[in-house]
């Protein structure tokens, strides 16, 4: 064996490895470059780089060991928060994704305007000189012309080849496209403008037709500015992500790009009623529910241990279906309860015999949320507190009992304050995991109940995690600035609590 | 005599009626998917037909890819927690056994890092992976590589971490013996310390396994085509999408797919309770 990873072999394989790994690195950093992703493109290179002189080189030994890991961490966990991070200082929303260059290409693409009177023609698709050219039949003046990007030349109607419909299909010095090559014309034609009279051009308007138009807005580069043609009205970048007139904000071009607004998402938080209020009820309600979770799979968790720490007749049978709902996976169990609450035919108004429409009501839906998750939970509780009540040492349970305590006081004044101080740092890691519990609040009531009728996107069991998901991605608007900016507030929380209780337990450590 | 009863009368009351809170749910479920209403439905404690309908229609109806589906989600859990484990166990080795400077500093770092809830930089490895798609469009957004990727980093702290819990508690007579021997370090951790530390890699490889079987966010975000779909997505599907309300079906398929999960927890129980209380939690 040693000689075996020693040997050749051994080296050839990681020489084999190592090749193919960057060649494909490589490969991948250059059609990166080639779209232009170059902050992606850098990683890659680097990761070629780094890859090369960590195992060709003997620079350091733990460095051996740690790139695989440290790559995949930087690209998928690090690399993210760094662009959450960005993302917060953006205006990044639904009409501002683009960047600045796209979005001045769309608006002069977008900014035109058909002809008042609606001429349009039919027209054929084809070649003429080498160029795209159309074939364009004015069949009411019984006109044809051949009309290119930069020059139109009329043809006389008796050159020309028609159809049953009077539209001309071919014409001296031009060739139609065949089907195939119509295939393939979509990105060749359908953004070119034909020459037609004076300001006006074709635009096509599929493959058949041809709609006469004109620019209305103009793009100035020197002035960054955005020029409308027809009234003269100026255009001005706004800085935050549009173009707009000077004396009517609310006059903006589409579509805006993703612009830097600083600490804009941040503010927002804090001083936007409409941001606000709703968060602060969010926040209100996960601190709740987060803390109710605890309490109560705790609290259910330890009477089971206290009732099961003594070896009575199946225990063991107990232990193994006490544990189901914690072996089961979560997504499961959690659609599950989701049908058992349903008002009509839910197994839970069956059983009780309560006719209660859970997830319609505010508060019934979040007794619910809660209820569900004490299902989910209370077997973790169960076993690390029977696993912590065998650490406390009997003798000071019985020096208690010498002294005269009855069983409640001892359980009240040595067994659950020493407990509690075992167990503190869990029961804050599990504060901190169901403070972002989305799996469960999803699945179960995607939030609701909401009120439809003002528009507001967070619902009553909504918790943080979740609403914040809602305004990346869940509503029609979606808001990726505020989404990363509410994000980062919700790592710093939940950083702090976690530390806290991982300090706690240091103390823990120190004293054992 | 009579106190000594008293006190375990309670205990099996307390047993009974908590046992009856956990299996009630598993109860319905496992006597829906002998039903052939279709619903979620408590019409009797006892049921009265026992049909394999629901469990015919998993493996025959095209419309319903559920092997595809199971398929799905082993090869992506499966690879996630082998690759892993295995580029998380160097980190830990290294962590553990090897003196280096900034060891300190990594370590706290790592602690961090860690603790950094992968759902919420949801918006930007989705933007991310749009990009990717762009220019790689087998790695992008709505492949499997991509999302595989994407839980291999995401579970890169939490295993590291766990792994150098374990690690520590494992004695470094062996692997210093083989430093006196002349090993290498690399040599060291592939000949010594990897078959040494290999049920607790196991352990860690599944509890991985489960984590990724689980996820459902992430792989509702990237996996879009219903080929491609892992069991959780596919099933939630079932109730939520097109075939709305189809509790027999979902509950056959909740069951199977439950099965071997259930087996692998019940059978690590004790290492995950150890695990969990090193610093990650779930429930």
């Amino acid at each position: 064996m040693m000689y075996f990873m020693r040997g050749k072999v051994a080296l050839a394989f990681k020489i084999v490895l190592l090749s193919l790994i960057s060649a494909i690195l490589l490969m991948l950093t250059q059609s990166a470059f080639a779209q232009r992703e170059y902050v992606i493109a850098a990683f890659l290179g680097l990761t070629v780089f780094v890859l090369a002189i960590t195992y060709f080189t003997k620079i350091s030994i733990p460095l051996k060991f740690f790139i695989p890991g440290i790559l995949l961490l930087t690209a998928f966990v690090i690399g993210p928060i760094l662009y959450t991070v960005t993302m917060s200082g953006f205006n990044y929303k639904t009409g501002n994704i683009i960047s600045k260059e796209e979005a001045i290409l769309l608006i002069e693409a977008r900014g035109i305007e058909a002809d008042p009177a609606g001429i349009s023609f039919d027209i054929k698709l084809g070649i003429s000189d080498g160029t795209e050219a159309i074939l364009v039949s004015d069949i009411a003046n019984l006109k044809y012309f051949i009309s290119t990007t930069n020059s139109r030349v009329g043809i006389d109607p008796r050159d020309v080849t028609l159809n049953e419909f009077g539209v001309a299909i071919n014409a001296p010095n031009f060739r139609a496209l065949t089907d195939s090559e119509l295939a393939q014309a979509d990105t060749l034609f359908s953004k070119k403008r034909f020459v037609y009279e004076g300001d006006y051009f074709i635009a096509l308007e599929g493959f058949e037709a041809g709609v006469v138009s004109r620019q209305v807005l103009e793009y100035v580069p020197s002035t960054d500015q955005f020029k409308n043609l027809v009234n003269g009205s100026m255009y001005s970048d706004n800085g935050r992500g549009n173009y707009s007139l000077p004396n009517d904000a609310m006059a903006i071009l589409e579509p805006g790009w993703r612009a830097p607004i600083w600490f804009e998402n941040y503010s927002k938080i804090f001083t936007d009623p409409r941001v606000r209020e709703p968060l602060v009820r969010v926040f209100i309600w996960t601190v709740v529910f987060a803390t109710a979770t605890v309490l109560t799979t705790f609290a259910l968790g330890l009477l089971l241990a206290l009732a099961l720490n003594k070896p009575i007749r199946g225990r063991r049978i107990y232990r193994s279906i006490l544990v189901l709902p914690y072996a089961m996976p979560s997504v499961m169990s959690i659609l599950i309860w989701g049908g058992m609450f349903n008002t009509e035919f839910g197994a839970i108004n069956t059983l009780f015999g309560s006719e209660i429409a859970w997830f319609s009501d505010p508060n019934f839906a979040r007794l619910a949320v809660i209820l569900v998750n004490l299902w989910l939970g209370f077997p973790y509780f169960y076993l690390i507190s029977s696993g912590s009540l065998q650490a406390i040492p009997s003798e000071l349970l019985e020096a208690a009992a010498i002294d005269g305590a009855n069983p409640r006081q001892i359980f009240r004044k040595i067994t659950l304050p020493l407990l509690l101080q075992i167990l503190s740092p869990l029961l804050i890691a599990s504060f901190a995991f169901n403070f972002n519990n989305f799996n469960l609040i999803f699945l179960l009531t995607g939030g609701g109940p909401r009120n439809e009728l003002d528009g507001e996107i967070a619902g009553a069991t909504d918790i943080l995690i979740s609403y914040t998901y809602k305004i990346a991605f869940g509503s029609s608007t979606q808001d990726l600035g505020l989404a990363s900016a509410i994000s980062l507030i919700i790592f710093i929380l939940v950083a702090a609590i976690s530390l806290y209780g991982l300090r706690k337990s240091k103390v823990l450590e120190s004293f054992s | 005599m009579k106190k000594w009863l008293q006190q375990d009368s309670w205990r099996h009351l307390v047993g009974i009626s908590i046992s009856l809170f956990s299996l009630f749910p598993l109860y319905l479920v496992v006597i829906s998917s002998f039903s052939s209403s279709g619903s979620l439905q408590l019409t009797s404690f006892i049921p009265k037909e026992i049909s394999f309908k629901n469990y015919q229609l998993l493996f025959n109806n095209p419309a319903i890819p559920y092997l595809t589906w199971a398929k799905n989600s082993l090869v992506i859990a499966g690879s996630v927690a082998v690759l892993s484990v295995i580029i998380g166990s160097a980190s830990a080795f290294a962590f553990s056994r090897l003196a280096f400077k900034g060891r300190k500093t990594g370590i706290q770092l790592l602690l961090l890092v860690q603790m950094f809830p992968a759902i919420l930089a949801i918006s930007a490895v989705y933007v991310i992976m749009e990009r990717v798609y762009k220019f790689a469009p087998e790695i992008g957004l709505g492949t499997q590589p991509g999302l595989l990727l994407v839980y291999l980093g995401g579970a890169m702290g939490v295993n590291i971490w766990l792994l150098k819990g374990f690690v520590d508690s494992i004695p470094a007579e062996l692997d210093e013996a083989a430093k006196i021997d002349g090993a290498s370090e690399v040599q060291t951790f592939w000949l010594i310390f990897v078959p040494l530390a290999s049920p607790v890699l196991a352990v860690v490889a599944l509890l991985s396994f489960i984590g990724t079987f689980n996820e459902f966010i992430l792989a509702r975000l990237f996996l879009v085509d219903m080929e491609n779909r892992t069991i959780a997505v596919g099933l939630q599907q079932f109730i939520g999408g097109q075939y709305s309300q189809n509790w027999g079906p979902f509950a056959a398929g909740s069951i199977l797919a439950s099965i071997p999960i259930v087996i692998i927890f019940l059978s690590l129980q004790k290492y995950i309770v150890s695990g969990l209380t090193a610093g990650s939690v779930k429930g």
